[in-house]
């Protein structure tokens, strides 16, 4: 039997100005999936995804990522959790005052990479997002959509067995969005799990991945998988 | 490993130099922190040693009643030369109170012409053992002497001992009270600085969490720049005394500093240096902890 690499039971988020943000969420994530996180803006999508990679605590209820049990009292695996996976996350948390490539060795170094490794992997990277032309460019000159393909960048450049990505594609066109949706099913087909945000049902329309909906902090619809679908690497 | 190492002291330097204006700020104020306590060390340890110079001289004076018998003197001696404390002792008869009386006065050795030595009282000079030469041990060696009968005066230079005592005291009581002010005053600049530092890193700090650089990776380079800091005031503070001690010594009027010949005014010694620096060293350090538990919880 195949063990969830994202398990999330019962799990409540209420923000001290009592607003609800999430209630009794309970879903199972395989390894190999890619699904589609899909509901309205304000639906609950980015506080989910922000408790996944440990950014927030939930109010009460229990999570499971990579086996670890994040929820715990004094769980103070978080970095090792996070060298698993990579993040893209709606205000794309770049250094503003470093260049396109920098960003992304950057996030290598921290993890231990050596430098000429990383500038090598980083360059890769851009060459698959159309960065190329402006790898010495500082942040503060790319427009939105190129900030945003920089930070996927910064999230598949460690390879990651799982990917959380909130909005990945908000700011880019259409033609840009296909291109990053081949990257990501690239990584999926390799194996990767992909955890995708979206309110964009024409997105979710095209391809045939799973499908969570959530609507004012509630599952509606998808907390089984298919495991037809789930690609074992 | 030694890429580790030469990340981290690169990352340690970059946010230096990031913020060097605050950083000087601290290694200034470690320095004048350090300064002050380093120069209350010196003033004690000089102090000290003056203290120790003289302290060999204290001697203790038991003067004999008049009349008692020559006969007794042998027996005195060896009843005072077994009393606790007493290191070696010397008869003074009235005769060779009287030659020294002669050497002290010089040219005047005439006004005492006339005067026998008879009037003049025998003594007994009792040097003590060190750890006796102070005034608390003194006094039970006087006690003692005190219940002598053939003794009439006790004499030790009392005030001298009590105040030079009380004054070591007062200034090592003043550099420790002084120290632990300055101590606190240290971990509370260094962290506060390092926290600027923490807080103008915070969106480089925020990305390294994300992308799951460990705690120590984000938090050793603040450890190094606060052992760092603490290194530069403690070396500043060290520099500086130094120049103030020559300084000092050598803008004296030449009257002092005759009389300064004979009482050396020596420097801290290596070790206390040593210390001193050692001391900046883990404030400085103790400062960057307290900062980075404030600051740099994961998040």
């Amino acid at each position: 039997m195949i063990e969830a690499i994202i398990q999330m039971q019962h799990v409540f988020k209420t923000y001290p100005s009592q607003i609800s943000a999430l209630s009794d969420v309970t879903l199972e994530i395989f390894p190999g999936e890619f699904t589609f996180i899909a509901g309205p803006s304000g639906s609950g999508k980015s506080t989910l995804l922000r408790i996944l990679y440990c950014s927030e605590k939930p109010t009460s209820g229990e999570v499971i990522v990579h086996g670890m049990h994040i929820t715990q009292p004094g769980f103070k695996k978080i970095y090792q959790l996070r060298q698993a996976m990579g993040i893209v996350s709606q205000d794309f948390k770049l250094l503003k005052d470093r260049t396109v490539t920098e960003n992304i060795t950057f996030a290598l170094e921290v993890t231990g990479h050596p430098r000429e490794e990383a500038k090598w992997k980083a360059l890769e990277i851009l060459r698959h997002l159309g960065l190329e032309e402006r790898e010495s460019d500082s942040i503060f000159s790319l427009s939105a959509g190129e900030q945003q393909r920089v930070a996927i960048a910064r999230a598949l450049v460690n390879s990651p067995s799982l990917l959380l990505a909130d909005e990945p594609t908000g700011n880019l066109d259409a033609k840009m969005t296909l291109r990053v949706m081949d990257i990501l099913t690239d990584l999926h087909q390799k194996g990767s799990t992909i955890v995708f945000a979206t309110q964009f049902t024409g997105l979710i329309k095209r391809y045939s991945y799973r499908v969570i909906q959530i609507l004012n902090g509630q599952i509606l619809d998808g907390r089984k998988a298919d495991t037809n679908k789930i690609h074992q690497g | 490993m030694i890429f580790f190492l030469q990340d981290m002291m690169r990352r340690t330097f970059r946010n230096m130099m990031g913020n060097l204006f605050s950083n000087l700020i601290t290694i200034g104020i470690i320095a004048i922190s350090m300064l002050i306590f380093s120069t209350f060390t010196l003033l004690a340890y000089n102090l000290t040693n003056f203290f120790n110079l003289w302290e060999d001289k204290i001697e203790v004076i038991a003067y004999l009643k008049r009349g008692t018998p020559s006969s007794e003197v042998e027996a005195l001696l060896s009843k005072t030369r077994l009393l606790e404390g007493v290191e070696t002792l010397r008869y003074v008869s009235p005769y060779d109170a009287m030659d020294f009386m002669e050497m002290k006065l010089g040219r005047q050795k005439n006004l005492l012409e006339g005067i026998q030595p008879a009037v003049l009282p025998a003594s007994l000079e009792i040097q003590l053992k060190k750890e006796y030469r102070n005034s608390t041990k003194i006094k039970e060696v006087v006690a003692q002497l005190k219940k002598i009968p053939q003794f009439e005066e006790i004499q030790y230079g009392q005030e001298w001992v009590e105040t030079f005592s009380v004054l070591i005291h007062i200034l090592r009581l003043t550099q420790w009270i002084l120290g632990g002010l300055l101590l606190i005053a240290i971990v509370f600049i260094t962290s506060h600085t390092l926290q600027l530092t923490i807080s103008s890193r915070r969106e480089e700090i925020e990305v390294m969490q994300w992308m799951g650089a460990s705690p120590a990776f984000i938090r050793v380079p603040f450890y190094v720049e606060g052992l760092i800091q603490g290194l530069l005031g403690g070396g500043l503070a060290i520099l500086f005394l130094f120049l103030l001690h020559q300084g000092l010594f050598f803008n004296l009027p030449p009257s002092i500093q005759a009389w300064l010949a004979k009482i050396p005014v020596l420097f801290l010694p290596a070790k206390t240096t040593v210390w001193i620096l050692l001391g900046g060293m883990i404030l400085g350090f103790f400062g960057s902890i307290v900062a980075s538990m404030r600051v740099l919880q994961y998040k």
